[in-house]
């Protein structure tokens, strides 16, 4: 599986053997330079999609961490006479500890307030370094050494390329560690599913906290090895200009991919020197770059490259059964939840036993899926009890919760971009268990395509699969039937029952009665966020308040 | 004393009521499209640019020349906001909200540069409103500028209020912001609704840059200072409250002119955006909570 995968990665990886033989070859030591500068581009760019192309956080703070860098090996070298290789360890660790001090504030904010919190920091790194006097204020640090190892002068210009290079696919090394062992299908899924994410108890706070320190560690070490190349640091390196070239390097590269980052600074980082005299023309053809690519290539150019050279794909494995936990019953007490005006639920309630179908109906509003919501975590109750068996849940963290065996379904399922369906599924599971889900939804022959191929109804499965692939004991699932065509209704409903007898206790939002009242054992009906009726599913069909609020009269035969 | 006091307050205020516009635009676009419009910045400044062209081609002597400019910035503006949804919006709304955030700094960028080869990156000076001239208040002198930039200010925010309030189609717009697909359902264009909001914001943001252009001058890389205090007031006021924008737009120069005057400008660069580092720690909703109908 690895070499196919990496057939691309080795492509790219001849490409740019290539680029640096002919680069050699001309030995032209202003172009050495120049690759030297793409590479230091490089090593930030590859950190920053991690927060950005992998967790989808626009973090407008990587050039501040990139000026952090270059400021920590200039004040250690040239205030306090560090040598330049303990300087750059310096520019590593300070930005990689920022980083994770960005991380841990914005662990909870959405997408827009992260962009504002980030920007904030990065002015505020500029008018620091540019009004402090220890930082030099705005004419910067001068004389920085040169890069020396016991001795061995690193900084002519093809030793400084080859070093700031090796750094390059040592950052490659680091961000594969980073996304791997699972990592990257629940990166994605925190980016493009968030409210799956945390019903599948993905901790979003430590895998942000992971991403930013990477991050912070890349963008310190590219900062260092600017301030070493040009023996100066002055507080250009913390204008904005610096972030608008590592976001262009991200976009036109193709988001979370590190190999099209890598080429996308070949392409980019260059063009200051073709429009040199023309001040910062460069940063306009920036601008009609990122432009472009966000309209007209989304995927960037490693979508290109994947045009040409897709992935092959990869081999299903074995189907492994989860391991199975034993509950007895889900109880739910006198649930209350008011959202501002709205008192959507009102004392609340249902059991759901093992080995049984509860249906839960109720009209649009009547509180069906704030009741799930709060059941799972997703939202927090005003007042109320649940317990599953004797354990109390309300303040238990939804990870907890997973971890109990609480699993959900969503009405409207997100699917994450960028993994396949069996990444998708075994997320918060073995692939074995992924491969097993996908078979008991009868995807398992689409486990290799893209996830966000599937139509619809499969996508649906998809996800009722990445609910069960970790082994619930309450599988709770938000009107899975809409939307789908009568076969597959019939197979939803064949499942659910399969479910149920293999001791499972299945709890099932839905509207569609002639889906859920044969299979259903209980129902509770809801109305206007109280308990209208619950018991055996015959018992509440015949119940004269549901037929008249619900039902109606018609489908009560 | 009391003279120091007043004619910081007007200072504050003239500079307030520029950022106001710009705010209340910013959040105008939010609402519709669910994106932060990061060129809203380089929109306040290439109006500033456009208020200086025009100025070139008035005849010398003429008594309001910034009066006589403002509706010509106000409707090229509203065609460059236009223009941006045409270019920044339109192809990626079935894409995720990060992919306009992206798409408008490309914009800001290329404006920001666009002007400076075409223009050079020095400051200029944009039209006065009404001329020159001193009025005194309890003892300080107001410059016609200073209280002039004010009622302006005054006269499009009500524009704004009145058309969003009294108009059918200013209720469209927030019927389509508040929920678009219940819009679409009741006959209502998105692609127009859409539009007018940007040409509005675009509108709101031109005229900040003409009422500002005079006093603080106008440089290309003005934008994004614009933005930022626009963002920030957008947090403060509560994210999606437009008229909560505006007041914290408000508030936000009057803090920045009263601790610049004690203190330095710095300081209160620095304390604004530590002020909003901790605000959204502690209290990510605003000061006054996110507007409502927008839970997850």
């Amino acid at each position: 599986m690895r070499l196919a995968v990496h057939r691309r990665g080795l492509a790219y990886v001849m490409l740019f053997l290539t680029a640096g033989a002919v680069l050699l070859g001309a030995g032209d030591a202003y172009a050495m330079r120049v690759a030297t500068l793409v590479g230091t581009y490089a090593i930030a760019a590859i950190g920053f999609q991690l927060v950005f192309g992998r967790l989808g956080l626009l973090a407008l703070s990587q050039g501040a961490l990139f000026a952090i860098g270059a400021y920590a090996l200039a004040l250690s070298s040239v205030h306090w006479g560090w040598p330049p290789v303990l300087g750059l360890v310096l520019s590593v660790v300070v930005p990689a500890l920022a980083g994770a001090l960005v991380a841990v504030p914005i662990a909870r904010l959405e997408s827009h307030y992260v962009a504002l919190a980030t920007l904030g920091l990065a002015q505020l790194v500029l008018l620091a370094v540019t009004n402090l006097e220890v930082t030099g204020g705005a004419n910067g640090l001068y004389g920085i050494p040169p890069l020396t190892v016991f001795g061995f002068d690193l900084s002519d210009s093809w030793r400084m390329l080859a070093v700031v290079w090796v750094a390059v696919a040592m950052a490659l090394c680091v961000f594969a560690w980073a996304t791997g062992a699972g990592r990257a299908g629940r990166l994605a899924t925190l980016r493009d599913a968030p409210h799956a994410a945390l019903a599948l108890g993905l901790d979003p706070i430590s895998n942000r906290l992971l991403a930013f320190t990477v991050a912070g560690a890349l963008a310190g070490l590219a900062g260092g090895f600017q301030a070493l190349g040009l023996g100066v640091v002055s507080p250009a390196v913390a204008r904005f200009d610096v972030m608008i070239t590592l976001l262009a390097i991200a976009v036109v590269g193709g988001r979370g991919s590190v190999w099209g980052a890598v080429t996308a600074a070949a392409i980019l980082v260059p063009l200051p020197e073709v429009f040199r005299g023309l001040e910062q023309a460069y940063l306009l053809a920036y601008g009609v770059m990122l432009l472009a690519a966000v309209v007209a290539l989304p995927t960037g150019i490693d979508g290109l490259v994947r045009r040409v050279l897709p992935d092959a794909p990869a081999p299903t494995p074995t189907p492994a059964a989860p391991k199975s936990r034993k509950i007895s019953v889900l109880r739910v007490e006198r649930v209350a939840k008011r959202f501002g005006g709205v008192q959507a639920l009102d004392g609340a309630g249902f059991d759901a036993r093992a080995g049984e179908v509860t249906g839960i109906i109720g009209a649009n509003g009547s509180g069906k899926t704030t009741l799930l919501n709060i059941v799972t975590g997703l939202e927090t109750a005003d007042a109320g009890v649940v317990r599953l068996d004797a354990i109390p849940l309300l303040n238990h963290s939804p990870r907890a919760r997973a971890g109990l065996g609480l699993a959900r379904g969503f009405q409207h399922p997100e699917i994450p971009g960028g993994i396949d369906v069996l990444a998708t599924v075994s997320v918060a599971a073995t692939l074995g268990a992924g491969m097993a889900a996908l078979e008991r939804v009868g995807l398992a022959g689409r486990a290799r395509v893209p996830a966000t191929s599937l139509g619809p109804a499969e996508r649906r499965r998809l996800d009722i699969a990445r609910a069960l692939a970790a082994g619930p004991t309450i599988l709770l699932l938000d009107e899975p039937a809409s939307g789908l065509g009568a076969g597959e209704r019939a197979d939803l409903a064949v499942l659910l029952c399969a479910l149920a007898k293999s001791g499972m206790a299945v709890v099932v939002v839905e509207h569609g009665m002639d889906f859920l009242l044969p299979i259903a054992d209980r129902l509770v009906c809801l109305d206007a966020g109280r308990v209208l009726a619950a018991g055996p599913t015959d018992a509440v069909c015949r119940d004269p308040a549901v037929i008249a609020a619900y039902l109606g009269t018609e489908s009560a035969s | 004393m009391i003279e120091a006091t007043v004619q910081l307050l007007a200072t504050a205020l003239a500079l307030g009521s520029a950022y106001a516009l710009t705010a209340l635009g910013f959040v105008l676009i939010i609402n519709a499209v669910g994106a932060v419009n990061f060129a809203h910045g380089d929109l306040v400044m290439a109006g500033g640019f456009v208020a200086v062209a025009l100025s070139l081609l008035l005849p010398e002597g003429l008594p309001v020349p910034g009066l006589i400019l403002l509706p010509a910035v106000l409707l090229t503006m509203a065609v460059g906001g236009a223009a941006l949804a045409a270019v920044a919006y339109a192809p990626l709304r079935r894409s995720p909200p990060v992919s306009v955030f992206i798409s408008t700094i490309a914009v800001g960028l290329i404006l920001q540069h666009a002007i400076s080869l075409g223009a050079g990156p020095q400051p200029r000076v944009g039209p006065s409103l009404v001329g020159d001239g001193l009025v005194d208040l309890l003892g300080a002198a107001l410059s016609y500028q200073q209280l002039a930039t004010i009622a302006v200010a005054a006269v499009l925010c009500l524009a704004v209020h009145t058309l969003l309030n009294r108009t059918r189609f200013g209720r469209q717009l927030r019927a389509a912001a508040q929920d678009p697909e219940m819009a679409r359902a009741c006959g209502i264009d998105l692609r127009i609704t859409i539009g007018a909001t940007f040409a509005l914001a675009g509108a709101l943001a031109g005229g900040a840059g003409l009422l500002l252009s005079n006093q603080y001058f106008v440089t290309p890389t003005d934008g994004a200072m614009f933005m930022l205090k626009a963002y920030v007031a957008t947090v403060i006021g509560g994210w999606g409250r437009i008229w909560g924008a505006a007041v914290a737009a408000l508030c936000i120069a009057v803090f920045e002119v009263l601790v610049a005057a004690a203190v330095s400008y710095l300081v209160a660069e620095m304390l604004l955006y530590l002020g909003v580092l901790a605000l959204l720690m502690l209290r990510p909703q605003g000061l006054f909570g996110e507007a409502e109908g927008r839970r997850a």
